[in-house]
């Protein structure tokens, strides 16, 4: 046994942890980090495997990051509100109304409703590349429930325990307060009683991050079964049939199932009237429902336009180069450069709907041609960014892979970016797509202090 | 205090029974092995009597291989702790990453014993080990005294029930029985692991009076009755 930690040098900066792959990996099955997914109509809990050499972001690097982070947030809270207010920036024609009303996130039942302290999207997962330029691109906004903290949470801490000299020279900021910013953003927002993290339950395929959070942050986990509306406030029953009033309510599930009188009839796994309580003012519903009309990929194209609308700002980050069919300029692009585009169908997340232009048989790329004449809404193109590749242990050795960043950004009294993220990557070489529920594997990302 | 839901209240009571099942299923199975080393081989048919079952093994090691790893067998050790998993994979706030890590363990160490040269004994000594981990974590992290005394009443139930299905000696048995006596007056009313008096008392009289010898069936269905409202 070693206890000894040697300090790293001054100004050395760790390129990984000291502690194998294997090693980390065993100690994430034993804490129970695990991912369900339902192959063949059966669920598995599998591993969501972990790679040990990190993404490093430099200080400077990430100062930059963060800024244009809590820039593009703040002004898509900003819009969300004026979607369901006044609606200016239709009015003042700088995004077209057919984007907004045609899409699937947005929920006429939310209009006019204002969530406490205004803010609409509390936790924003938005999803970065770094080209090979260097320069950042923002691929994807998440406002609805992004997920993925947990797991460079937890993997931090199963690292620190096993390379503790790694860590030693203080050169990394320590991400470990994610709970605490989680916590402070429930604590801002609730309108009295209890913090609770709504989960579809064991089989849901991010369990293991809502469980894990709602230990580290000491909000009560509950289904909603449990729960239900009253005087338009809403409880938790407790087995000794009492009830325990809930005022911020972290919602695991999606807006379409949270309240089967307001929403999908169907929902079995909604709470009845969840949503008078809300519209009374009684429960913060984080996030708030109807984010989906801001993080919808035709809007995506807008982000930039928003931020200059709503903040007077040039945007900080950059998108990814994006057309849209729906402009007649944009759809003759895409028509005549296919082979250089990735098409996405704005209806589909998790890496689904995506479709690489250069990967279509004759056929198929004139089936697509022909889908995108006649729907042309319901796509955006954007250029193929060359990521920027990362090293990863493969059989002992270490090879490059594409991978993306999930930044996450928690709004409360202020806008903050996580010192953080989850790098996920694919073992795929010829692979662009990270996403875990498409075989993706994971990262820590290390935000260096200085 | 937190909240404690139906469900949770629930799944915190099988917790303790199945992880008291795998422990106390063990130390049974090797008491049994230990007679059975110099003395009657087809002792372990009297323990598939306990439960009511007849011997399907033809020979103690098929049953006692059985009764460790036989996932489909609702008597195994390897049954219940799957069991114990599915119940503690859902309360990771209540009872904290680091006790649920335990069953987890143990699961581990039980799949790697298969293949364990060693003996019975020695082989299954790091899963009660990692058990006694287990407990101890309860008891050292859960700081909420309603939600650990729903696990220990589900624990202290558990091995009431096995010690006097195994016919355990009275003295370990009334030990039980004071412990889950201690564990029921702090459980709160109107709550569903309130004590049900009848049954409390026909148990006070069985087990604190002449013992159970004889009377295991009528003491076993107080047990199973003891908190129906």
């Amino acid at each position: 046994m070693k206890t000894e930690i040697r300090t790293a040098a001054q100004g050395a900066v760790p390129t990984a942890p000291s502690a194998d792959a294997a090693e980390i990996n065993e100690l994430l099955r034993r804490y129970g980090v695990k991912f369900g997914i339902y192959k063949n109509g059966q669920f598995k809990e599998q591993l969501f495997p972990f790679d040990p050499i990190p993404r490093i972001i430099e200080a400077e690097d990430f100062k930059a990051i963060e800024k244009g982070l809590i820039q593009r947030v703040d002004a898509l809270n900003r819009f969300l509100f004026d979607i369901y207010h006044e609606k200016n920036i239709i009015h003042d024609g700088i995004v077209p109304e057919d984007f907004v009303y045609i899409s699937s996130g947005y929920l006429p039942q939310c209009e006019g409703l204002t969530p406490p302290e205004n803010i609409y999207s509390h936790i924003s997962g938005i999803d970065l590349v770094q080209g090979k330029d260097g320069v950042w691109y923002i691929l994807e906004d998440n406002l609805r429930i992004p997920s993925g903290a947990s797991y460079p949470l937890i993997a931090r801490e199963l690292t620190r325990a096993t390379s503790p000299a790694t860590f030693s020279g203080g050169a990394i900021i320590d991400n470990r307060n994610y709970s605490k910013l989680l916590k402070e953003t429930m604590d801002f927002v609730n309108r009295g009683g209890i913090n609770a993290i709504l989960t579809p339950g064991r089989y849901n395929a991010a369990y293991f991050e809502h469980s894990y959070l709602a230990e580290l942050t000491g909000a009560t986990l509950v289904q909603n079964d449990e729960l239900f509306v009253e005087d338009n406030m809403l409880w938790h029953k407790t087995y000794s049939g009492g009830k325990t009033r809930i005022g911020a309510l972290y919602r695991r599930i999606s807006d379409e199932y949270l309240d089967p009188l307001t929403f999908e009839p169907s929902s079995l796994i909604g709470i009845p009237n969840l949503m008078e309580a809300y519209r009374s003012g009684n429960v913060a519903i984080i996030n708030t429902p109807g984010n989906g009309v801001a993080d919808d990929k035709g809007i995506y194209y807008f982000v930039p336009k928003m931020i200059e609308y709503y903040l007077g700002e040039k945007p900080i980050l950059h998108n990814a180069p994006t057309y849209l069919p729906f402009y007649k300029d944009d759809l003759e692009y895409v028509l005549g450069n296919f082979e250089k585009l990735v098409i996405k169908d704005v209806a589909e997340a998790g890496g689904y709907g995506v479709v690489f232009g250069r990967d279509l048989s004759e056929e198929k790329l004139e089936e697509f041609r022909n889908t995108l004449i006649k729907e042309p809404r319901r796509f955006i193109a954007q250029e193929v960014i060359d990521f920027l590749d990362l090293p990863i242990i493969e059989d002992g050795g270490q090879v490059m892979r594409k991978a993306d960043l999930r930044a996450f950004v928690l709004s409360g009294e202020k806008t903050k970016v996580w010192a953080s993220g989850l790098t996920r990557f694919s073992r795929n070489p010829d692979s662009f797509v990270v996403n875990s529920s498409q075989g993706g594997d994971f990262k820590d990302t290390w935000v260096l202090s200085r | 205090m937190g909240t404690i839901s139906l469900e949770h209240g629930d799944r915190l009571y099988w917790l303790g029974r199945y992880a008291e099942r795998v422990f106390t299923t063990l130390k049974s199975l090797e008491r049994l092995y230990d007679k059975v080393i110099d003395r009657d081989p087809s002792h372990y048919i009297k323990y598939l009597e306990c439960f009511g079952l007849t011997d399907i093994f033809g020979d103690c090691d098929s049953f006692m291989h059985d009764f460790i790893y036989d996932k489909n067998n609702s008597y195994s050790v390897a049954y219940s702790l799957e069991r114990a998993y599915d119940n503690g994979i859902v309360l990771r706030e209540e009872i904290s990453t680091e006790a649920l890590s335990f069953i987890q363990i143990a699961m581990d160490k039980l799949d790697s014993s298969h293949n364990s040269d060693k003996s019975l004994c020695v082989s299954m000594l790091p899963i009660e080990d990692t058990l006694f981990g287990f407990w101890g974590c309860i008891h050292d992290y859960v700081y909420d005294e309603e939600i650990k005394d729903i696990i220990l009443c589900g624990k202290s139930v558990e091995r009431l029930e096995l010690y006097i299905r195994l016919k355990y000696r009275t003295e370990l048995i009334n030990l039980e029985f004071e412990r889950l006596c201690d564990i029921l007056r702090r459980i709160p009313k109107n709550t569903p692991y309130r004590y049900n008096t009848e049954q409390l008392s026909i148990l006070v009289e069985i087990i604190g009076g002449v013992g159970c010898k004889g009377k295991e069936s009528e003491a076993l269905s107080a047990l199973a009755r003891l908190f129906e409202h």
